[in-house]
């Protein structure tokens, strides 16, 4: 194993923990195979009620294998914590003294496409309106990046993944 | 469809099948067992009985997209609970109350943070 430490993630998914959960998932899915086989010859010898289970095993055992490899995916590609996207945001405009606000909130919103980034280009031309001087307007500036800054966190939230 | 319509429809979609599922289900363990039981008298039993079964593969798909989309994780305690409570008389709605204030409430209050917060940036 001398390519251990480049793929750390990988090897998780052989530790006895995780082995054990594999058995499981693949005696767990073979459990529902054999229930729907069952219900199959349940059904062939007369039994009209085992026709609706003969179908919801296999597709509950299909769910396993999604479930499986929901699981699998999600320990090799961890959620990012909100890392690579915060540090694209550069630091409030109006802190730096030059600039408008309005700069730092579209910082945050490089796609411009979302309606969250309507929102923060309205509220960056507002603010650079009011833009002119004293401590008021470092603070507008301040409030308004801290505030991109947690759109820009929240922007992946809710959002479906897919077979990722 | 953006996130935010999209999480707003699961969110609804998982309630509506949550109930649907719930319901059915008392029918058939507190209503159609005591026939089948006590009574002999299938009917309830083979009729209601396969609409569950039916319903409970749709409730296991939204519920799961639900999980998904509030960021719980996969094999978690309380994904396996929110999946399962569809086959346990009654646990449905409570599994609904609880994942709601645990992870349905805060996901749908980013989501509304995103349009609201920037505006009121302009103040």
């Amino acid at each position: 194993m001398s390519d251990a430490p480049l793929m750390p993630r990988w090897r998780i998914l052989v530790t006895p923990r995780w082995i054990c959960w594999h058995l499981f998932a693949v005696v767990a899915v073979a459990g529902m195979a054999w229930l729907g086989d069952w219900q199959f010859r349940r059904a062939m010898a007369g039994n009209t009620l085992s026709w609706a289970y003969t179908f919801e095993w296999p597709i509950f055992a299909i769910f396993g294998v999604v479930f499986w490899v929901k699981t699998v995916r999600d320990e090799l590609h961890p959620a990012p914590a909100g890392g690579s996207q915060a540090q694209q945001i550069t630091l409030p405009a109006g802190a730096a003294g030059r600039g408008s606000p309005g700069d730092a909130a579209l910082a945050a919103g490089p796609d411009g496409a979302g309606p969250g980034d309507a929102g923060l280009a309205g509220a960056g031309s507002a603010g650079a309106e009011s833009a002119g001087s004293g401590p008021a307007d470092v603070e507008l500036a301040e409030y308004n990046a801290y505030l991109a800054r947690l759109s820009s966190e929240v922007r992946g939230h809710g959002r479906w993944h897919g077979l990722r | 469809m953006d996130a935010d319509r999209q999480l707003a429809l699961v969110v609804r979609a998982y309630r509506t099948m949550a109930y649907l599922t719930g319901t059915v289900l008392i029918i058939l363990c507190f209503v159609g067992i005591p026939l089948q039981v006590f009574a002999s008298n299938l009917i309830i039993v083979k009729y209601v009985g396969t609409a569950h079964g039916m319903l409970y593969i749709i409730y296991v798909v939204v519920a799961f997209v639900m999980t998904r989309m509030v960021r719980m994780r996969v094999a978690s305690p309380g994904t396996v609970i929110v999946l399962l409570a569809g086959t346990i008389p009654v646990l449905t709605f409570v599994v609904e109350r609880w994942v709601s204030r645990k992870y349905i409430d805060p996901a749908l209050a980013a989501s509304a943070g995103r349009q609201t917060a920037p505006a009121a940036a302009s103040r």
